[in-house]
């Protein structure tokens, strides 16, 4: 994986925003960006993943670049960086890895030299301060990179000693695309903070982004829907030549592809 | 002088196997790669509290998830009572041939599913998409069986994994079956099933199979080209009812045998063997996906 780094922001914040997986969907990234502005983040993190799925690689790096977003390397990030053969998302079934393929075969094609150069940089894992909480960002897992972490298959005892071990009150990742949250003993809590890349397999097109809050009340969350314009999105990808399969994701709000990697509880809620 | 076979450290212990049910199945097939059967008893069925003890060592190292095979695990009393519990902190899988489930068996199933934070995982193996075929290694009418057990399943939401592997006929090497994904995925459709799951596992040649023309153990060499932790024996271990194994494939195999309790079989454990091989070339893993 290279010479990896992990930062340590000296900052304390009151109110963040997370994300993961932009999959190439820099139409919800500038969403996110006017959301956020509205709603008064004092600081925007993403947890990696920019390309797939979605058409168009660099046009997403310009708002990923501009100084707004903090972000950290997922994967596919490091796959592009290095010139990998494949995306490193961890599949191992055919089918989901036939469809892996084709997405990461565009975006290695159509993602600038620069931007792999970009990409490069970006710390493996990063820490800052909520309030008196410290938190921890990660892409997949703080151990590994691509480690699936769905709500019906992450013990307790698992996510605990990951907090454990990165001495954090919250530890935020992404990695599968789906949301969720966890209250550990000790007051500790886990987030999957979910992607904006495609939407979460529940038949709607919104994506999702995760915001924290420490203030005089305590420590709050909360899964805010992003909408964004899905149809020209939609359209976009199939006049990349995108699969269908993709784009009726895009248009529908289920998966369609790479669905053997999920576990049944989770599998179960969508419709294929 | 011969080479000796490299050992892999374990990155971290997150699958833990349990071979509960031993080396004794209701079925007694022409072909089984650890020649489970009604009366070979060369590993016992696990009891269950030494299995519960292993569970709470399981939760203090940290571990992910936890599978039950065999032999076939229904056989053993106080199977559902395992998964029961072990469903409390874990997400777990099983691996059966689905003879014993029945519709009270997946009625019970489901219950126990909902009473878990976690996802319970049922894989059900089959030899051939053909009845006939599969009823030739496996015996009469457990293709069917089989096939039933899917369906009652799938009709209590589960979305069980249909476990196969790759066909060669000995007879005639060159007739290796193309698209076999595709074949099982029309005979699962063919009974109703619009989401089928399956698990193609590629063929290690042991067991009741030819011994392999050649011996290929993996080299020190070939071990250096590859990321280890593609290999499973980088991430898991199976308990049998004599001690911890390097993995599910070599359970039983003495010299696989890596220690009587789990902190002992976290050590390397040694690719000695010519599955190792198997594993190394194919990236097989025994988990589901």
């Amino acid at each position: 994986m290279g010479d990896w780094k992990s930062l340590l922001m000296n900052k304390n914040y009151r109110r963040v925003a997370l994300f993961g997986g932009v999959y190439n969907n820099y139409l919800a990234l500038g969403e996110l960006m006017r959301e956020c502005r509205a709603s008064r983040v004092d600081a925007i993190f993403c947890l990696g993943d920019m390309g797939a799925f979605g058409p168009h690689p660099d046009r997403s790096f310009p708002l990923l670049r501009s100084g707004g977003i903090q972000s950290i390397a997922g994967n596919y990030d490091v796959s592009l960086a290095q010139g990998n053969e494949d995306c490193g998302c961890g599949y191992t079934d055919p089918s989901d890895n036939h469809f892996a393929r084709i997405s990461y075969d565009y975006t290695f094609r159509n993602t600038s030299r620069e931007n792999k150069k970009w990409l490069g940089t970006l710390p493996s894992s990063l820490s800052f301060g909520l309030g008196p909480l410290k938190v921890r960002l990660c892409h997949g897992s703080p151990r590994q990179i691509n480690e699936f972490l769905w709500d019906s298959t992450s013990p307790d005892h698992l996510l605990s000693g990951f907090l454990d071990s990165a001495g954090a009150d919250v530890l935020c990742c992404t990695h599968t695309g789906l949301k969720w949250h966890r209250e550990l003993p000790g007051r500790k809590h886990f987030f999957n903070v979910g992607v904006i890349g495609r939407p979460e397999n529940d038949g709607r097109t919104n994506v999702w982004y995760t915001v924290l809050e420490f203030d005089g009340h305590g420590f709050r969350h909360e899964f805010r829907p992003l909408r964004y314009d899905h149809r020209r999105l939609a359209r976009e990808m199939r006049d990349e030549g995108l699969p269908e399969e993709f784009v009726e994701t895009a248009r529908t709000g289920w998966w369609t592809t790479c669905l053997e990697i999920m576990p049944s509880r989770e599998r179960r809620s969508g419709r294929f | 002088m011969e080479e000796a076979p490299p050992s892999l450290p374990l990155r971290h212990l997150d699958t833990l196997w349990f071979q509960v049910a031993g080396t004794l199945c209701n079925l007694r097939c022409s072909h089984c790669f650890i020649s489970c059967s009604p009366d070979n008893h060369t590993l016992e069925l696990m009891e269950a509290p030494r299995i519960f003890r292993y569970l709470d060592d399981a939760r203090r190292m940290g571990v992910k998830e936890v599978y039950f095979t065999g032999g076939e695990p229904f056989i053993h009393r106080s199977f559902l009572a395992i998964l029961e519990s072990a469903l409390q902190d874990f997400p777990v899988s099983v691996l059966t041939n689905g003879v014993l489930i029945d519709e009270a068996k997946a009625d019970r199933l489901r219950r126990i599913a909902d009473g878990s934070r976690f996802s319970l995982e049922i894989r059900i193996s089959i030899d051939d998409y053909e009845e006939t075929r599969n009823d030739a290694i496996r015996g009469k009418g457990t293709f069917r069986k089989a096939l039933e057990a899917y369906k009652l399943l799938y009709d209590r939401q589960f979305l069980p994994i249909l476990t196969v592997t790759e066909m060669r006929d000995y007879l005639s090497p060159q007739g290796e079956e193309r698209d076999l994904h595709g074949r099982y995925v029309k005979l699962l459709r063919s009974v109703g099933v619009d989401r089928p799951r399956i698990k193609v596992i590629p063929i290690f040649e042991m067991g009741m199979l030819p011994a392999p023309a050649e011996q290929r153990p993996v080299t020190p060499e070939m071990l250096r080209e590859l990321d280890p932790d593609t290999l499973q024996c980088s991430s898991s271990r199976i308990v049998a009812h004599d001690g911890v194994y390097a993995c599910p494939i070599l359970v039983g195999e003495p010299e696989a045998r890596l220690a009587d309790d789990l902190e002992g079989g976290l050590r390397d454990c040694s690719l000695y063997h010519s599955s190792c091989q198997t594993c190394y070339v194919t990236g097989m893993t025994c988990k589901n996906f």
